[in-house]
Formats: C-alpha cells, sequence, structure tokens
C-alpha cells in the first residue's frame, strides 16, 4: 500500500502543497440545442444561480440551486449536461473538428462526447467506444437526451480501434485513469502506486493503438483526471520517443507541465501540456499531440 | 405516427435496426456502420409486443408538425408531467388537433417544447369539471432521470 503521505509528497516536489478541495458543480449549455442565453434566464428564474467560467466556453458554475439541476426540464431536454469544469477541456483542444471523423476512445459516460458533439453542430461523425458494455447504457441515454445525431456507439476496448478500419482525423484519449482526492474521498485509502503503474502502462496501449489509426495530419487529445506523473508526462514523454508523436502548444487553464519530474529530465516539449491541481476544479492533464513531422 | 394526426416523411434507407430498436442515420454514418453497434444516430424507438413506442427525439420531430395532436400546458401540469403524472382538464392552455377520446396527443410546454405523450381519457371539449384528469400519461422525459436512478440502485 502507499499511503497519503507517501502521494502529498509527491505532489510537494511536483510544487503542490496539498489542501483538501470542495468541487464546485458545472454545467456546459449544449448550444446545438438552445440558445445560451434563454438558457441561463430559464434558470435564473428557477431561482439558480450561475456564474460564467471564464476559461471555458458557454460553461457554468452552479454555486447555489434550490433543487437538483439535473431535475429541470432543460436538462431532461438537453439543453445543458452536468460537467466538471477541467473535464470540459479536452474536447476544446482540437482544431475545428467540424466535419471529421472523430474517435471518443473511452467514451461512457458521454460527456465528453456530447460535448464533441455540440462543437462538431453534429456533423461529420464520432465513433464512440467503451470497454464496459454496463457503461453503454448511460452512454446511449446522455445521446438520446441530448439530442446528438452523429454518433455511432460500439462496446469495444480501445487497445483494438483498429478492428474499425477507420482513420480518424481526431482522436480523444481521455483514458481510464487513477482518479484523483477531489473527486474521491476515500482516494487516498483505495490507490497505491502499483495501481498508478499499472494504469500507465494500460494508457500506453490505448496511446499506441491510436497512432496506429491516427490521420497522417490528425490531432490526439489525451487527458486524465490523475495527478500521478507516470499517468501523465511521463506517459506522454514516453509517447515522443516511442510512437513518433509530438506535443502541441495549446492554450488552456492549467499550469505549464514540468519538464524535470522527480529526478527524471524530460522532453522540453512537455511544456506543451497542461497541468491542473485541484482547487477551482478536479485534479487534470491534457495535452494535444501530432504525429511528427 | 398517424396516431399522433400527422406524418413524417424518414428517408427508410438511412434507417437501421438491431433487437427491435431503430435508429435514423446519416449517409456518412450509413456507410461506416457495422452490426455490431450499441446505439447509432437519432433513436427513434423501439417494438415492444409488436408496439411501437416513439423515442422523444421522434416526438420533438412530430410535435415540429403543425397539424399534430398536441395539448400546451401550464408550469405546473408541465412539472408533474414530467415525474409521471396525468394531466388535468385545469392544466391545459391549448389544444391542437384532435382532442377526442382514445387519441394520442403529444404533450407541450408553453415554450412548445415536447415533454412526451399521452392518451386522452374523455373529449376534451366535453370536460367541464376542471379537476378531472383528462390525458393519461403514457411517456414523459422525466424517464431519463427515472434510467439514471434505475442504473444507480
Amino acid at each position: 500500500m502507499s499511503s497519503k503521505q507517501f502521494f502529498v509528497d509527491r505532489y510537494s516536489k511536483l510544487g503542490w502543497n496539498y489542501k483538501p478541495v470542495t468541487l464546485k458543480q458545472a454545467i456546459r449549455i449544449n448550444i446545438s440545442n438552445a440558445e445560451e442565453v434563454d438558457v441561463v434566464r430559464r434558470l435564473e428564474s428557477r431561482g439558480i444561480k450561475l456564474e460564467q467560467i471564464s476559461f471555458i466556453p458557454h460553461a457554468y458554475w452552479i454555486p447555489e440551486s434550490p433543487f437538483s439541476i439535473g431535475a429541470t426540464t432543460e436538462y431532461l431536454l438537453g439543453y445543458y449536461s452536468i460537467q466538471e469544469a477541467a473535464a470540459q477541456i479536452p474536447a476544446t483542444l482540437f482544431t475545428d473538428s467540424e466535419g471529421k471523423m472523430v474517435l471518443d476512445a473511452c467514451a461512457a459516460p458521454g460527456g465528453k462526447t456530447v460535448q464533441l458533439a455540440d462543437l462538431m453542430h453534429n456533423t461529420g461523425v464520432i465513433i464512440a467506444l467503451d470497454v464496459e458494455k454496463r457503461r453503454l447504457t448511460p452512454l446511449a441515454n446522455h445521446l438520446e437526451r441530448c439530442h446528438v445525431k452523429n454518433t455511432i456507439a460500439y462496446h469495444m476496448d480501445a487497445r483494438h480501434a483498429s478492428q474499425l478500419k477507420i482513420k480518424f482525423d481526431r482522436i480523444l484519449l481521455d483514458v481510464p485513469c487513477s482518479g484523483n482526492f477531489a473527486t474521491d474521498t476515500e482516494w487516498f485509502q483505495r490507490r497505491t502506486i502499483e495501481d498508478v503503474k499499472r494504469n500507465a502502462e494500460l494508457q500506453k496501449q490505448i496511446l499506441s493503438e491510436a497512432v496506429r489509426i491516427l490521420s497522417e495530419d490528425g490531432e490526439i487529445v489525451y487527458s486524465t483526471c490523475s495527478l500521478e506523473p507516470e499517468e501523465n508526462e511521463l506517459n506522454i514523454n514516453w509517447a515522443t520517443k516511442h510512437l513518433n508523436l509530438q506535443t502541441e502548444p495549446i492554450d488552456c487553464y492549467g499550469d505549464t507541465a514540468r519538464t524535470e519530474i522527480l529526478g527524471e529530465h524530460l522532453s522540453t516539449s512537455i511544456a506543451n501540456c497542461r497541468r491542473i491541481w485541484p482547487g477551482q476544479t478536479q485534479g487534470f492533464f491534457v495535452c494535444k499531440l501530432k504525429k511528427a513531422g | 405516427m398517424s396516431h399522433f394526426g400527422t406524418r413524417l416523411s424518414i428517408d427508410e434507407a438511412l434507417i437501421i435496426e438491431k433487437q427491435g430498436r431503430y435508429f435514423l442515420l446519416n449517409q456518412k454514418m450509413k456507410e461506416l456502420i457495422s452490426q455490431d453497434f450499441f446505439y447509432a444516430g437519432t433513436y427513434l424507438g423501439k417494438v415492444r409486443h409488436e408496439v411501437f413506442f416513439p423515442s422523444f427525439n421522434l416526438l420533438a420531430m412530430i410535435a415540429e408538425r403543425k397539424e399534430a395532436n398536441k395539448i400546451m400546458v401550464d408550469d405546473k401540469t408541465e412539472w408533474l408531467f414530467i415525474v409521471g403524472r396525468d394531466v388535468f382538464k385545469r392544466g391545459i392552455l391549448k389544444v391542437n388537433g384532435s382532442g377526442k377520446k382514445n387519441a394520442y396527443t403529444l404533450v407541450v410546454n408553453k415554450h412548445s417544447e415536447c415533454l412526451g405523450f399521452g392518451r386522452i381519457l374523455h373529449n376534451l371539449d366535453d370536460v367541464k369539471d376542471q379537476g378531472k384528469v383528462t390525458v393519461k400519461n403514457v411517456s414523459d422525459i422525466g424517464d431519463f432521470l427515472r434510467r439514471e436512478r434505475k442504473l444507480r440502485d
């Protein structure tokens, strides 16, 4: 077992002093389904307080609500989705996904899939995969509720995505990861460094498969909600060395990723990645990759 | 969809069926899809015991038709309907199309947004008692929440 102190010490070495956080609820307006200003007005008329999130378009904090934000007519009509703020970042990093062939390799329960479809204005095609069959029903419900028209969902392991025989212009790899303490109050009791290493290996396999099915000028956005460098900076460093990928500069909320991690010197291009420590949002890591020229 | 007093034109060549569930694709999706899909495109509905149950997406498409059977309900009735309740006469603001007993009618709110559909229990013109249940809830969008709860439990 790895103790809480083990991980807290790690975070300190990575430049962050641990403190407990209380996450704020956030929503994202599905602008393909409704006018943002109308949805905001209607929610405010119900006594729900909304504050615009500065670093994500069409996104709002919900600091106060007289009832569950998931119980309004507007929610049931698919006008907005409840989606943690940092989790809204990855889909926004693609360069113009409209009309493109897009893969959401680890899609369930579908928050990012719906967001992608919205950003694409339901054009092009999204292939959404998930390895866990029981999670496909919530994915399908989410797609249906939000009137997504351009997505095909399969029960498939992302490591076998080449079986689709499709080359993708955009690939979202929001990979299975160890999570973080901000969203899991028992994280320190449940997680060990062995879990982290096991997840990091799985993520490498998913990255490897994604490169096989990426079109020549395609983009991969890789994200985790883990704070552990094995799943983040170290994996991306490995990808740039072994998969002929290069990181791309991105402009988004978060800190520039470090290129010196726990005594290891990484490629300077890792600085193109973004690491988000828990605070306003949960912990998160995100980067964009392309095939090296 | 003639049950709702209107006809809807959908390109049957773009409809795919799996285990009694029907989905509407676009041309590109039709070319790409393989039969082991779980969900695809716009879900239209399912056949169960030889009866077709339309999806909320399909109901919304029907609701856009001017001639479709619809009742517009007030805010309180909107809320009650989406938690599964039936519709009282007093809650009906407007009737479009058929208000006859046993007809199926869409239930829309004051923004003309489709909340689901019901079956008319009494000729709406003949009902004087405002407290009488006049439309039986058959399907409402609150079902999305019930599905979430079912998955959690």
